[in-house]
């Protein structure tokens, strides 16, 4: 492989930034967000192909996105690309931009957006969707695909969101399904075809792009083979302002075959691929060098599921004495074994997902946790010294009924009483309510979304049952509406994210941002329903995106899910058949 | 344990820290390099790591102090700084490591010089420095979470003058430390802006010059120094 390594920045001149962009600066809220200047930033000056990667929020959250610093760092390090990154304005600077006449420009050179010849955006989920056009018209890039030049870069759009793309269609030049770390050389290559019309058809033929009129659909999602053998991101940018996230980040492992039926995590990144203990360890004392963290998170969808979790974290807290390890996500149904094994010396609080309030719909959705089971792990979470417990729930999950909301202020309540008898007031239990919307490539994506109506009812019926000693925090249902109607939005839908973006819809997953009026307004403008709670008949994501998990496994588990029937985890022997492995895509458990 | 002040600038991207920032940035500057920080006691420790004078978000800074206290084993104070060159952010560039000793030094500001352009009509901000000379007292209102308060600006800003530099108007001034406080850049940009009637908009302050009283042996002899690699 050949080394690309980037120039060191150097030291900054009496001119920096240009006054243009100072003037700015001076006016904005947190106007490091817009300078870059973090712990092993990249710079390639002259670089060719310039690449921008971008997530279409701020920077503090954009910054803590693992996928990106796998981009970021694999494009700069390992090809001959130049890598920079972009985040959406805050109103405030956007307004002054406007203002002042200033495009968009990225961290590292502070040059426009628009001269690079890739823009590549991970998209995380819809509601960062009128981000996206705001980014494009801030940098002064066309925003319909169909309307740009020679000039124009090519605008790409991947992450997790475009498991059904269509509701970005008309704003993407072309679309990348999958995990990407593989492709990115044959994504740089594709980029010195001479024209853009060129370049287009030579990234069209890159394996999980689809390019509208020049890839006929529907596209394999793509499988990073070689997840298990590569090491993680070992350098990755580190903010000098407070992110969301402030830790080292070795992810353990990739996808989840636990089968939760909601989950469109779980079934996306199937399937599962275990990193070898040996490289773990040694990313982890790697990066905490690099990072300079006190911290090292083992990340995966399921980080107990990782069969050397306790060697890891054994070995981990022997190299690095004094060093915290946190785990992102723990089940359930092993939590109580494993905080007693590695909750020593830890401190703060941790998040349980029961998801649901009855073990009838617990069972529907797959997440097959008993009573018993989780009031060991409450147990044991204080028993473990931590001093707080978020617990997770949904509601508008298919087949929920009215008893199933009660059955969750009914685990708030024996919940409460262990806090109260095991913590003994130096402990706080909360509880995060979520709107459950259906989304595409899950068993549940032909089920109607809850609905406003049905959301709000039962999210006073929780209220009003809930005891009062536990604090309960709910989604906002109006943007969960939203977000159910993009989530399996079909041809046109891109109208209505338009639309509403011109009604002035900006970071609509910020509560004090989200607008409801700019999307009703679109809605009625374009005569369709906002998060119409009927059956979807039809999967027009499937046009585009083959997921790899077969219709027929999804509809299969619909079925069981209406029986309660649980679907083991086929990572403990029982294939389910979900169709996922196959031509060279296999599970990778440790042995 | 032992005291180490930590001369550094702060200037290109990292100018647009905030306080908090910065010392997070020097804090894991030094872990990058390997340089331990020495922990306070209790149930929460935290590295023990001051920065004695505070730089306003969007200002750089060519001679900024950090007073860090450092393990007795750490190695001499010449490799660990050319550690933390190499391990430091952009824009943040560590100048100078003095070893202090064992006493916690507290290095106290007593004078600093900063610039910064301002936009607006050249020659009313010029009338508006010449009447700041001119007045024996400038009252102002200052408000914050802890209340209000009023001070005279002509007790802690001094030196107020204004030269017409590329692209606009450039502002200078020194602000004086005493036991009850000082002055803030804005407060004084805010009276001459309100004078000149153009918007208060500063943009690339630099701190220019500061002058420290208690400074420990090595940095220089007496008050009235600077620190200096």
């Amino acid at each position: 492989m050949t080394a690309h390594a980037p120039d060191s920045p150097g030291s900054f001149s009496e001119g920096y930034p240009r006054s243009e962009l100072a003037r700015l600066l001076a006016r904005v809220t947190r106007p490091g967000r817009y300078t870059g200047g973090e712990f092993n930033v990249r710079h390639k000056p002259g670089a060719r192909p310039r690449i921008v990667l971008s997530y279409p929020d701020v920077y503090e959250i954009g910054i803590s996105n693992p996928g990106l610093q796998i981009l970021y760092s694999v494009l700069n390090d390992e090809t001959p690309a130049s890598a920079e990154r972009a985040y959406c304005p805050w109103p405030d600077m956007a307004g002054l931009m406007r203002a002042a006449g200033e495009r968009l420009w990225t961290l590292e050179s502070m040059a426009p957006v628009a001269g690079c010849d890739l823009w590549g955006f991970t998209l995380p989920h819809e509601l960062t969707y009128t981000n996206v056009l705001e980014m494009l018209d801030l940098a002064g890039v066309p925003l319909h695909a169909t309307e740009r030049g020679e000039e124009d870069p090519i605008v790409l759009g991947g992450g997790p969101a475009v498991a059904d793309p269509w509701p970005l269609a008309a704003f993407f030049d072309a679309f990348y399904i999958g995990e990407v770390e593989h492709r990115l050389a044959a994504i740089v290559e594709a980029l010195e075809a001479p024209g853009r019309s060129a370049r287009l058809s030579a990234l069209a033929e890159v394996p999980g792009v689809w390019a509208p009129g020049r890839t006929e659909g529907p596209v394999r999602r793509q499988v990073f083979t070689a997840f298990s053998s590569t090491p993680p991101v070992l350098r990755p940018v580190v903010p000098v302002l407070e992110a969301v996230h402030d830790r080292a980040i070795v992810e353990v492992m990739r996808g989840c075959t636990a089968g939760c039926r909601f989950c469109q995590a779980g079934m996306w990144y199937r399937p599962v691929r275990e990193r070898p203990v040996d490289l773990v360890v040694e990313a982890a004392d790697r990066l905490l060098e690099e990072t300079g963290c006190d911290e090292v998170s083992l990340l995966s969808l399921s980080s107990c599921d990782y069969s050397g979790v306790h060697e890891a974290l054994t070995r981990i807290r022997a190299l690095r004495p004094g060093v915290r390890v946190s785990l992102p996500s723990l089940r359930i149904d092993s939590a109580a074994e494993n905080l007693s094994r590695f909750a020593a010396g830890q401190r703060g609080s941790i998040t349980l997902a029961p998801e649901a309030g009855t073990q009838e719909l617990r069972d529907a959705i797959n997440k097959g946790v008993d009573e018993a089971q989780f009031q060991e792990a409450v147990a044991a979470t204080f028993a473990g010294g931590f001093t707080g417990l978020k617990l997770y729930f949904m509601i508008g999950l298919p087949g929920e009924t009215d008893a199933d909301v009660a059955g969750i202020a009914r685990m708030a309540a024996r919940a409460g009483s262990l806090t109260r008898e095991m913590a003994k007031g130096r402990a706080r239990l909360s509880l995060a309510v979520s709107s459950y919307v259906p989304k595409a490539h899950t068993p549940f994506q032909h089920e109607p979304f809850a609905g406003e109506q049905t959301l709000r009812r039962r999210q006073q019926l929780l209220r009003d049952a809930m005891p009062r000693n536990v604090r309960v925090s709910f989604h906002d249902v109006a943007a969960s509406v939203v977000e159910a109607t993009l989530a399996r939005g079909g041809p046109g839908s891109d109208r209505l994210v338009e639309q509403a973006w011109r009604n002035g819809a900006r970071f609509d997953g910020w509560t004090e941002q989200f607008r409801l009026d700019a999307w009703q307004k679109a809605a009625d403008t374009l005569g369709v329903p906002l998060g119409e709670s009927e059956a979807v008949l039809d999967a027009p994501w499937e046009a585009i995106v083959d997921a790899g998990v077969a219709p027929s496994f999804l509809a299969g588990e619909l079925v069981r899910s209406g029986r309660g029937e649980l679907t083991e985890d086929c990572r403990d022997g029982v294939c389910g058949a979900c169709g996922v492995c196959g031509a060279g895509v296999e599970m990778e458990v440790l042995g | 344990m032992t005291w180490w002040l930590l001369s550094f600038a702060r200037r290109g991207p990292a100018r647009y820290l905030s306080h908090l920032d910065t010392s997070r940035a020097v804090q894991r500057t030094f872990a990058r390099a390997g340089v331990p920080i020495a922990l306070s006691q209790g149930m929460r420790p935290k590295p023990r790591i001051s920065l004695p004078l505070p730089l306003p978000v969007g200002a750089a800074g060519s001679e900024e102090l950090a007073v860090i206290e450092v393990p007795d084993d750490v190695p001499g104070s010449a490799a660990a700084l050319r550690a933390l060159r190499a391990a430091a952010p952009p824009g943040l560039e560590p100048l100078a490591v003095v070893v202090a000793g064992a006493e916690h030094p507290r290095p106290q500001a007593r004078e600093v010089a900063y610039a910064c352009r301002v936009e607006g009509d050249a020659g009313a901000l010029g009338a508006a420095v010449e009447r700041y000379a001119r007045e024996a007292s400038v009252v102002r209102e200052r408000v914050s979470p802890k209340g209000r308060r009023t001070l005279d600006l002509k007790d802690y800003v001094a030196a107020v003058a204004t030269d017409a530099v590329a692209g606009g108007t450039e502002l200078r001034f020194a602000i004086r430390y005493s036991a009850d406080g000082a002055a803030r850049p804005q407060e004084l940009i805010d009276l001459i802006a309100e004078w000149a009637g153009v918007e208060p908009v500063m943009y690339g302050l630099e701190r220019r010059h500061i002058t420290w009283k208690g400074l420990p042996p090595g940095l220089g002899s007496g008050d009235g120094r600077s620190v200096s690699s």
